[in-house]
């Protein structure tokens, strides 16, 4: 059981970790009218398919399993595959909140991922990975964990920006969750290189916008 | 960590940033090497208004969005803030002092324990004399309040003695300034007071 109540700590909402204030480009679609509330389950699947299934469970399984030099060259080969600048420097942004969360909760960390921090690669979903690891979890609760993060915190962006309410969210994600289920039970072989495909939300990343709310 | 970090909070307008502009004057005079968060809203016109001031270089001041909701980045998970004041610290070794600047917010406001040593709260006497009696946490719980725009009193139809003993006793005794951050009245006080508190110097 406490393996169990140990994810349900580390995906919890209130996790501090400081994803809250990145929206991943949805701001910018919900602004440009590209997602509303009904198509907005439609825009989180495709995220957990193009950008966390593609990309995100790839990354996170190989800062699971790495540790010294390869978890170090691990967050630089992430570096160089991320095809958005504004991505890239919210996705590192994103990890050295996580990374102040780690040394505040006294969470030793791999020397090799403290390395990548101080270089300005220490990527979010690589240090996550590495974090989970250290917390305890085994890479499919880890999946899980980030999976289920990923949905909620596209929700949750989505119930601040006023664009759907906290009821109708969490009856979305009751629908959505075979699927994430599903995903996330998808093992990828060590080594596989991440490959991303979501081209709306990357343009979304990518739109100037005044009066912004959200980091992204 | 060996930075003190100091937050600052307090409703849209009540005069965080005027105090700021004010403090960092009184700061280099007194030889306090600090830096600054922001936690704008929306833009970073906070920072933005401090590095034009030009009292700091520009890299010193950083700005921090907080996601549409100004209280959570301070409170409920202040990581982003935590990181930028790791990263300040790492980059100017020897900072005595961050001070770190909500957005505005509602008098429910408060700051995490995990992010600051020490956090003061800024009302304005245009808010309306009323403010203290409402006992908000960022009244009660503040470890310094503060008053701004004292001048402001006679214009806006507002007791000041009356609102600083109400304010006082709704404290407990917890101390209250008044200040002009405009004309700096009052701010050497502030300085005194974090001096004397926080930076032990």
């Amino acid at each position: 059981m406490m393996p169990l109540v140990r994810a349900m700590q580390l995906a919890d909402s209130g996790f501090p970790s400081g994803v809250f204030a990145f929206s991943w480009g949805l701001e910018s679609a919900l602004a440009d009218g590209r997602v509303d509330r009904h198509s907005l389950p439609g825009w989180v699947l495709a995220e957990l398919q193009g950008r966390w299934h593609g990309f995100d469970r790839l990354a996170l399984a190989g800062g699971f399993r790495a540790t010294g030099a390869a978890l170090g060259d691990w967050f630089a080969t992430i570096d160089r595959l991320m095809p958005v600048e504004r991505l890239r420097g919210a996705s590192v942004q994103a990890g050295e909140a996580l990374f102040a969360a780690a040394r505040a909760l006294r969470i030793g960390l791999d020397p090799a991922a403290v390395a990548a921090e101080r270089a300005g690669l220490g990527h979010f979903t690589v240090v996550h990975g590495h974090f989970l690891a250290v917390s305890g979890l085994d890479l499919a609760a880890a999946l899980a964990v980030s999976a289920l993060a990923m949905a909620r915190g596209c929700f949750s962006a989505a119930v601040r920006l006023g664009a759907i309410g906290a009821i109708a969210m969490q009856r979305e994600l009751a629908a959505l969750a075979p699927r994430i289920a599903a995903l996330a039970a998808d093992l990828p072989a060590p080594g596989t290189l991440p490959a991303g495909f979501s081209p709306l939300s990357d343009i979304a990343l990518m739109r100037p916008r005044d009066g912004r709310l959200f980091i992204n | 960590m060996t930075a003190a970090r100091v937050g600052i909070g307090g409703p849209v307008g009540s005069g965080k940033t005027a105090l700021i502009e004010a403090m960092l004057g009184e700061l280099a005079r007194q030889g306090i090497d600090t830096a600054v968060i922001t936690n704008d809203l929306v833009t970073d016109e906070d920072a933005e208004r401090l590095r034009r001031g030009g009292q700091l270089p520009p890299d010193r001041v950083r700005a921090v969005q907080a996601g549409a909701c100004p209280h959570t980045v301070i409170r409920e998970d202040p990581t982003l803030n935590m990181a930028a004041a790791d990263r300040l610290e790492a980059d100017y070794p020897g900072l005595d002092l961050i001070l770190l600047e909500s957005g505005g917010d509602n008098l429910a406001s408060t700051f995490s324990p995990d992010l600051v040593d020490f956090w003061m709260f800024v009302i304005d006497v245009a808010g309306g004399d009323d403010i203290p009696r409402k006992k908000g946490p960022g009244i009660v719980q503040s470890n310094l309040l503060v008053i701004n725009k004292v001048d402001l009193a006679p214009h806006v139809g507002v007791d000041f003695p009356k609102m600083l003993a109400e304010a006082q006793a709704v404290r407990g005794g917890a101390p209250v300034l008044a200040t002009v951050c405009r004309r700096g009245e009052g701010v050497a006080e502030v300085v005194a007071h974090l001096r004397h508190e926080v930076l032990f110097k």
